[in-house]
């Protein structure tokens, strides 16, 4: 309280002066003493904890591992013993901690390095050492990595990447250290302290290791700048290389339309075109940059929605994925394709070929291969990039290796199918679901090892997302969609959930060879026709539909390929509406009555169903 | 043509170094303060051809060191820029050599017989970088050779020890491996960081080797194994090897290209 009154007072400088020594020893630091800079006070450990040193183990280490030894030192009274654990002791597994200065911390801008002498009961090698930890920001994290311990005493160096940054550093030593060969060890540490060397030069920064990477990407995809590291020569002409942290460095966009650079390293991709992000670390240029080419805006390929219970994934965020040998095996010597899952829209991977002629992702060589026998249809999604013209293909083949799970024999099988321009989209997502028996010669699938994309190239770039395999039961686990129209608009045909025409025959007998059975899914009455050809259904009464705008109908099937609806008035005149088949699992329709033009909507007498397969039909009715 | 610069004006220099020296009575201290050639190296492009020459090439087996360069005059090689002289080493594949550099001499341009020469230089780093800058001596018409000849390396340093340098002499019976040398190490500062001062002043019987401000060695007949052979006329070596027995070989930590950076040569004479 008396030194608040004295701040509040305008005192002189001078005493701002004295009041920072007062406040230091009193561990509460004003922001008026602030302006006058932190102690530069280099000695950590020398005979014992410098001012404001504090201890904090790492959790899950051994919090005892760390001790003040009195007997064996370098230098002077004490020095810092260091006890790592054996494997598995319930202590803890390791030893490590941070030593942080709580006094505010300390202006360390006028060293180049933190040294220590230090030896072990056996050579050991420090997993991670160095400062900059503090448990808060870890702003100016310095980690040296694989540090070796002789058992004589030895001089240890650390450089500091850029001593202009600690100006008010708290982090002033750390180390993590494991058992060597399951065994615990004890190395000490003296005389540790922050020096000015003169001796440490050639500073070489680096981002991403020192390489220059490309990135394909779009808007609003972070991209975090990983292995920052600097490198100095020392005394000794040898190379010292440590691992730094972001706030070493002044990272730069060469375009901030496309993508902007934070202080903690994380580029963030915000527009459309090319961007180099490059750093520097004490007025150095660092090695290595990021070169982005940014698509601008993505669409994200639709979200898959079938249940994972029923899915075999080769490549999808939406469900967990089998392992791949590669996703572009790059089979020499004739294809030409280049790329694969090189897209990563913050966590949702996406394929992407160029100069595409023919590709594979294959699943056998150093992952199982793939039973997909239970499943019975393959989703893909394709987005076609560039033109598609009339002649342009994408054919995709299943290949099956066989029982003997090697490619050759007599046991491999394959099959394919082919889209074509009427199905793909220049810059569109089309999503393709069919069933695993269009793959025509496919006539095993076990032992799946390989899903082949073949363009010949007359389509060149195309992303790819979702492929998976999924089973669809022959007969539908939930039921058909409660229908909510008001009862009032709606003359219903075959629905639980309103009153239907009476006297309706559901099975008349036109010669068909189609069997009808009325069967109960999830509780709900559901119309089932087996192995259909062709099946009426004769009204209980002649309807007037002609104030009505839709036909309605649920229908399910995993096997037909033709499926045709009738609308029938008195004559007879009759028309047709073809459903899409098979389908993956329901398909609620709703028909303009329009379409079955000319059918007199004020004169049905019957419905009509024609085509193949299994078909399960529910709610057909006529609303407004 | 212009000749070399014969600077006889009194250059009120005083001798900071031997004032800075300690007085040991055994040295011989003679005052060479009358500046007779000098490049600070201030004209960009090709150094001065009055002053320096190139040796082109490998030389017999590597310059007698088995060193690995090919020395040029090409400016990728040897150029003076931005006040300075550059002498760089590159890696690349040229002539049959896995690097090349740069040697400049003055043979037949500028010799002398005793005085003080210094180049104020800041040195290349790394394994395998040998700079240097020496004199060795003219060879009578081609009837002596070395180490009859002599050779005082007035700088030679090893790149993967930034903060020493040695100074050496060799002759008769003391070359090589025999020859004698004295290592000097910065305190806390090193040679590849900024610029040095490397100098000798030879007399009639001593050379005495100094960097910056600190004398710290004289060698003197009764020191050497041999016939004293530095009475006669010497000339300038300044060069960056790569690789040889003195040095090694560079490894993969080794940057290049490396830049020795000159940014005087200056000869003195006796009043």
């Amino acid at each position: 309280m008396k030194m608040k009154t004295y701040i509040n007072s305008k005192i002189t400088m001078l005493f701002v002066l004295v009041l920072a020594t007062v406040v230091s020893c009193e561990r509460d630091i004003s922001e008026e003493a602030s302006e006058v800079g932190f102690t530069n006070d280099p000695e950590i450990f020398i005979d014992g904890f410098s001012s404001g040193l504090e201890y904090y183990p790492f959790g899950g280490s051994d919090n005892d591992a760390f001790t003040v030894d009195t007997e064996d030192t370098y230098s002077g009274s004490a020095s810092m013993r260091f006890d790592v654990p054996n494997y598995g002791d319930s202590d803890g597994s390791y030893a490590g901690a941070i030593f942080r200065d709580d006094n505010g911390g300390r202006d360390l801008s006028g060293y180049d390095a933190l040294t220590f002498w230090a030896k072990s009961s056996q050579a050991g090698t420090i997993n991670e050492i160095g400062f900059g930890q503090d448990f808060d920001e870890n702003k100016f994290l310095v980690t040296l990595s694989g540090l070796n311990l002789a058992t004589n005493w030895k001089k240890y160096i650390i450089a500091i990447p850029d001593a202009s940054k600690l100006t008010q550093e708290s982090g002033l030593f750390w180390y993590a250290e494991g058992p060597e060969n399951n065994n615990g060890y004890t190395f000490w540490i003296d005389e540790l302290q922050f020096e000015k060397l003169g001796t440490i030069a050639q500073y070489r920064p680096s981002i991403f290791g020192g390489e220059d990477i490309v990135v394909n990407t779009f808007s609003g995809v972070d991209l975090p700048i990983t292995s920052m590291q600097n490198t100095v020569n020392l005394s000794t002409g040898a190379d010292q290389t440590v691992t730094i942290a972001p706030g070493y460095f002044n990272f730069t966009s060469s375009d901030t339309s496309v993508a902007t650079v934070s202080e903690l390293g994380v580029v963030s991709v915000i527009g459309a075109g090319t961007a180099v992000v490059s750093a520097t670390s004490n007025d150095v240029d660092a090695l290595g940059s990021l070169t982005i080419t940014s698509e601008g805006q993505f669409t994200a390929a639709p979200i898959p929605t079938q249940n994972p219970e029923n899915v075999i994934s080769i490549f999808s965020d939406a469900y967990t994925s089998e392992p791949v040998d590669y996703y572009n095996g790059y089979w020499a010597p004739y294809q030409t394709t280049l790329g694969q899952n090189d897209i990563n829209v913050n966590g949702d991977e996406i394929i992407k070929y160029s100069e595409l002629n023919f590709v594979g992702i294959q699943f056998s060589e150093d992952v199982p291969t793939i039973d997909v026998s239970q499943m019975t249809h393959f989703h893909v999604d394709i987005q076609v990039q560039g033109a598609v013209e009339a002649g342009d293909f994408l054919t995709v083949k299943l290949q099956d290796i066989g029982v003997d799970d090697d490619f050759g024999g007599e046991n491999d099988t394959a099959g394919e199918i082919t889209l074509t321009n009427t199905t793909l989209s220049d810059g569109n997502w089309v999503s393709i679901d069919v069933p695993i028996s269009e793959f025509t010669g496919l006539t095993s699938r076990a032992n799946l090892a390989q899903v082949v994309f073949v363009s010949d190239a007359t389509i060149t770039d195309i992303y790819v997302d979702n492929i998976y395999f999924y089973e669809i039961s022959s007969e539908p686990t939930t039921a058909a969609p409660t229908p909510t129209i008001d009862e009032a608009n709606v003359i219903s045909v075959f629905s639980d959930a309103y009153t239907n025409v009476a006297g309706s025959e559901l099975n008349p007998n036109w010669g068909q060879n189609t069997v009808v059975t009325e069967e109960s899914i999830a509780g709900n009455n559901t119309l089932k026709y087996t192995d259909l050809n062709y099946q009426g259904l004769q009204l209980g009464s002649t309807q007037d539909v002609s104030g009505m705008t839709y036909l309605h109908l649920d229908y399910y099937t995993v096997n037909s390929s033709a499926l045709n609806a009738y609308l029938i008035s008195d004559g007879p005149v009759e028309a047709a509406k073809a459903l899409a088949a098979p389908t993956s699992g329901w398909v609620t329709l709703d028909i303009p009555l329009a379409d079955f033009s000319p059918v007199d909507l004020a004169n049905i007498i019957q419905l009509k169903f024609d085509g193949n397969g299994d078909v399960y039909l529910d709610n057909i009715y006529f609303y407004n | 043509m212009k000749k070399l610069k014969y600077i006889s004006s009194f250059l009120a220099l005083a001798m900071v170094l031997l004032i800075a020296c300690d007085t040991d009575e055994t040295q011989t201290v003679t005052n060479f303060d009358n500046l007779v050639m000098e490049d600070n190296f201030d004209i960009n492009g090709a150094p001065d051809s009055n002053i320096w020459d190139y040796n082109i090439g490998t030389g017999s087996n590597g310059w007698g060191n088995n060193e690995l360069q090919y020395y040029t005059d090409r400016s990728e090689n040897v150029i003076v820029e931005d006040g300075v002289l550059k002498i760089i080493a590159r890696q690349e594949s040229y002539m049959g050599s896995g690097y090349t550099s740069a040697r400049l001499l003055t043979s037949g341009k500028f010799e002398q017989t005793y005085g003080r020469f210094e180049a104020r230089i800041q040195l290349p780093w790394g394994q395998g970088i040998w700079p240097a800058f020496w004199l060795l001596g003219e060879d009578a018409g081609g009837t002596q050779s070395w180490p009859q000849i002599g050779e005082i390396d007035i700088m030679e340093n090893r790149g993967q020890e930034p903060t020493l340098i040695n100074g050496t002499v060799h002759g008769p019976e003391y070359s090589g491996g025999e020859s004698i040398t004295k290592s000097y190490e910065l305190e806390n500062d090193r040679f590849d960081t900024g610029f040095h001062i490397f100098g000798v002043e030879w007399g009639e019987n001593y050379i005495n080797f100094y960097v910056d401000d600190v004398l710290y060695n004289q060698i003197k007949p009764t020191d050497v194994t041999g016939d004293w052979v530095f009475n006669h006329p010497f000339y300038i070596i300044i060069n960056v090897a790569v690789g040889g027995g003195y040095v090694g070989s560079p490894n993969d930590a080794t940057v290049f290209p490396q830049e020795m950076l000159v940014d005087y040569v200056r000869v003195y004479s006796a009043d």
